[in-house]
């Protein structure tokens, strides 16, 4: 038997059941049957059990941690959010926190599923046991963002909820979801694509040349992404504009904490991330630091996160402020991690060295 | 570092005194310092241009404009050391620095600008003219680094004296008002001589650590290194920074060939390096059970160093693992960091077959960068990891038990801690009912 085909089935069922099990808590959110959240958890568990298969047959087919693409690290990314989920709701009364934390992790397996490629070998520039520490490292604070994100949004939300102003309750929703509708329609338009390799004859650089019809993938997928965004916008924060919402959601002061927290257990992390990548640097190429796009980008992002917890520990900066820092942050994080992979050219970008 | 302890309020007063006075001997004096650095900066800068440029001496020339832009501000009544001295101005700079950074990652940097676009556009004169295309190494970009750099100096120093007798000698003996005017406080009314041993029990049973004056007033304390570790933090920057104008100013840079089998000068040392043997391992990518093609997984050179025809060092390098090269002592390397490094670049063919490109790194300033480097990743985690917790225990001037407690950091799971310690202290002495 194919090692890759069966990893490969394997990953389908596991992005479809965190698909079915995200819809379930979504479920549970709404009606609170215990049946519903068993059934649901027992789900993701499965789902959990076969991602776990598919990163250990990855392993194996291509000798090395699966951190090498981003395929690879997407899937990694997924795997520890189920995780750690399921964990916390072991211990931790956080069931309601699934019908946000198993979507969003269908919705990166997902796009992992996207950039699915077969088991390679590790570049030479990559193998360094500097990747599994750098990596892994990277990762967690990514999480932690993500929480703090999360936390915030919420918290945001959880404001006009009790202010009783449901027009920017709606307005929250509308937007974070349309753009993360329109962001992921881009992408999906972009892989639809299938443009011509031209090679300059001066450079010998080989670029992408795009068709007019490949400008009308992108477009119609963005703009496709935007209107399934925008509805599912509408239609969940006309479903949070009820007085009985602001009851399911913590109180302001656990979501500003839960997101101080996450942002301040994640910054160290960021920290430790970047320096482990830049003494990586320095024993490949003799340079600590050279200004790449993902270098930079991680900076930005380390300034900003640094920026928060000065206005924060030493100005006095709380509450709302603080939230829309830490939404921004994400945006910041996710530039990092994706945008700079996919649109910027540098030592990250993943594509195979030539 | 916070701000809200009482104790705070004089540093602020120090900071809004002015640095120099405003008399007219005064005023001359600056103005004659900021001339003679205005000169100096003016015949550095041309000369620099003028030669060669084969010192870099940008850090130099940065450091030079901020001084001369700080003296202008000073001999027009600006006060400097209230500025340097200001949070806001540390938050402003990094977002500046971070708008630049993304004007980098947009904008085409060095190398790359030639192949872009962008020489044909008509903005391209005047973004190249103020240095948009080579940010990072264009002179009012390090001198903005400078300036975070001396704000973040100036606020180690101003906080450094406080955090310091914070974490070895705190203020134990405090009155009344203080501990109740914490952002955690509790009273226990009419309990006081026979509370507080109770107390100490209890919070030492929470793992805190107490310190008991004469008088019978204790503080108890968690993570009393945070503050220092947060000072560690902030130091490192100014390390590294250190090291990176080291290594900017008198390391370098330099591109070998050496074909298969032939050797090649190094250069600014008296040693030559061997290439004995270039090899390029490849693995097949797969499609299935395909094979449909081959990818390099190892390059890799055995490369031998030679001085006067007597061999020094030899190893087979690769990508992750460069040749490194010292002629002191390992000690005397890591103070000075005299050690020369030959890395796996690139390679190409010629007609005589492979050509390794070898990179030759010398970086003077590396020890610094990376003290600096662990000091960042240490003082950060402690300072986050382990927040400074402090609970003050005192009888107060009408009998009553008084408890206040601070943290630097995550308040409300500290208020959390506390709450738990106050109910179990009511509980314990029989007045439940106040919870």
């Amino acid at each position: 038997m194919d090692l890759v085909k069966v990893e490969e089935i394997l990953f389908i069922a596991t992005v479809i059941s965190y698909l079915v099990s995200g819809a379930i808590y979504i479920w549970f959110l709404i009606t609170r049957s215990q049946q519903a959240l068993k059934l649901g958890t027992m789900l993701l568990f499965l789902g959990l059990l076969a991602h776990t298969a598919a990163l250990i047959l990855r392993w194996v087919s291509s000798g090395h941690a699966p951190m090498a693409n981003l395929y690879e690290s997407l899937s990694l990314f997924g795997w520890g959010i189920v995780l750690f989920f399921l964990i916390a709701q072991r211990f931790y009364p956080v069931q309601a926190a699934g019908a946000i934390v198993v979507p969003t992790a269908f919705l990166i397996t997902s796009i992992a599923f996207i950039f699915y490629t077969g088991p390679e070998p590790l570049v030479p520039a990559l193998q360094s046991y500097w990747l599994w520490i750098h990596v892994t490292i990277a990762m967690l604070s990514y999480g932690l963002f993500a929480l703090a994100f999360g936390a915030g949004f919420f918290y945001i939300v959880q404001e006009y909820l009790l202010k009783k102003n449901y027009r920017n309750v709606l307005y929250s929703f509308v937007l974070l979801l349309g753009t993360l509708g329109f962001v992921l329609g881009l992408w999906a338009g972009s892989w639809l694509t299938d443009p011509a390799k031209v090679m300059d004859p001066l450079t010998q650089e080989v670029s992408n040349q795009y068709a007019a019809s490949d400008y009308l993938k992108i477009i119609g997928g963005s703009i496709v992404g935007l209107v399934i965004g925008l509805g599912l916008g509408f239609a969940a924060g006309k479903g949070a504009s009820k007085a009985g919402f602001a009851k399911r959601l913590p109180s302001l002061d656990v979501l500003d904490e839960v997101s101080y927290r996450g942002i301040a257990f994640g910054f160290p992390l960021l920290t430790i991330g970047i320096i482990t990548g830049a003494i990586w640097a320095d024993q490949a190429w003799g340079t600590w630091w050279s200004w790449d796009p993902k270098e930079t980008w991680s900076l930005i992002t380390w300034l900003f996160y640094g920026g928060y917890l000065h206005t924060r520990l030493t100005m006095g900066w709380r509450g709302r402020h603080s939230a829309i820092i830490a939404v921004i942050g994400l945006i910041m994080v996710l530039i990092t991690y994706l945008g700079v992979n996919l649109f910027l050219s540098g030592l990250h970008s993943y594509t195979p060295a030539g | 570092m916070s701000s809200e302890e009482p104790e705070a309020i004089t540093d602020t007063a120090i900071a809004n005194k002015d640095f120099y006075g405003k008399s007219a001997s005064d005023f001359l004096i600056l103005l004659i310092i900021t001339v003679t650095m205005l000169v100096l900066d003016a015949v550095l800068s041309f000369a620099y241009y003028r030669s060669n440029q084969t010192t870099d001496l940008r850090w130099l020339l940065a450091f030079l404009d901020l001084t001369v832009i700080l003296c202008f501000y000073s001999a027009f009544g600006g006060r400097v050391k209230h500025m340097l001295l200001s949070m806001k101005l540390a938050v402003t700079l990094l977002f500046v620095t971070l708008i630049l950074s993304v004007i980098g990652t947009i904008l085409p940097q060095g190398e790359l600008v030639a192949t872009s676009g962008w020489p044909r556009n008509p903005l391209y004169g005047l973004y190249s003219s103020i240095g948009l295309f080579d940010m990072y190494r264009s002179r009012w970009f390090l001198a903005i680094l400078y300036l975070l750099g001396f704000n973040l100096g100036f606020c180690i120093i101003d906080r450094f004296p406080t955090t310091l007798r914070r974490a070895l000698r705190p203020r134990i003996d405090v009155k009344d008002i203080f501990v109740r005017k914490c952002p955690t406080a509790a009273t226990i009314e009419g309990e006081g001589e026979r509370g507080l041993p109770v107390a100490k029990e209890i919070i030492s049973g929470h793992r805190y650590h107490l310190r008991t004056s004469d008088s019978g007033a204790a503080l108890a304390q968690k993570g009393r290194w945070s503050g220092l570790a947060s000072i560690c933090f902030h130091l490192s920057f100014l390390l590294i920074g250190v090291g990176a104008i080291i290594t900017g100013t008198l390391g370098y840079k330099e591109k070998i060939d050496v074909p298969d089998g032939k050797s090649a000068p190094v250069p600014h040392t008296d040693l030559r390096v061997t290439n004995h043997e270039f090899t390029i391992e490849t693995a097949p990518v797969m499609e299935g059970d395909r094979i449909v093609g081959y990818r390099p997984s190892v390059y890799s050179s055995d490369l031998e160093l030679t001085q006067d025809d007597q061999s020094l060092e030899r190893k087979t390098i690769t990508v992750n693992d460069p040749l490194r090269y010292s002629s002191s002592n390992w000690l005397l390397t890591l103070i000075i960091s005299n050690k020369v490094s030959l890395h796996q670049s690139s390679y190409y063919q010629s007609n005589t077959g492979y050509v390794t490109v070898l990179e030759e790194r010398y970086q003077p300033g590396k020890s610094l960068i990376y003290i600096g480097f662990f000091m960042t990743m240490g003082g950060i985690s402690f300072s986050i990891y382990c927040p400074h917790r402090r609970i003050w225990i005192k009888v107060g001037e009408s009998g009553e038990l008084l408890l206040g407690g601070r943290s630097n950091r995550s308040k409300v799971t500290f208020q959390k801690d506390f709450e738990r310690i106050v109910a179990e202290l009511r509980l314990t002495l029989g007045k439940q009912e106040a919870t």
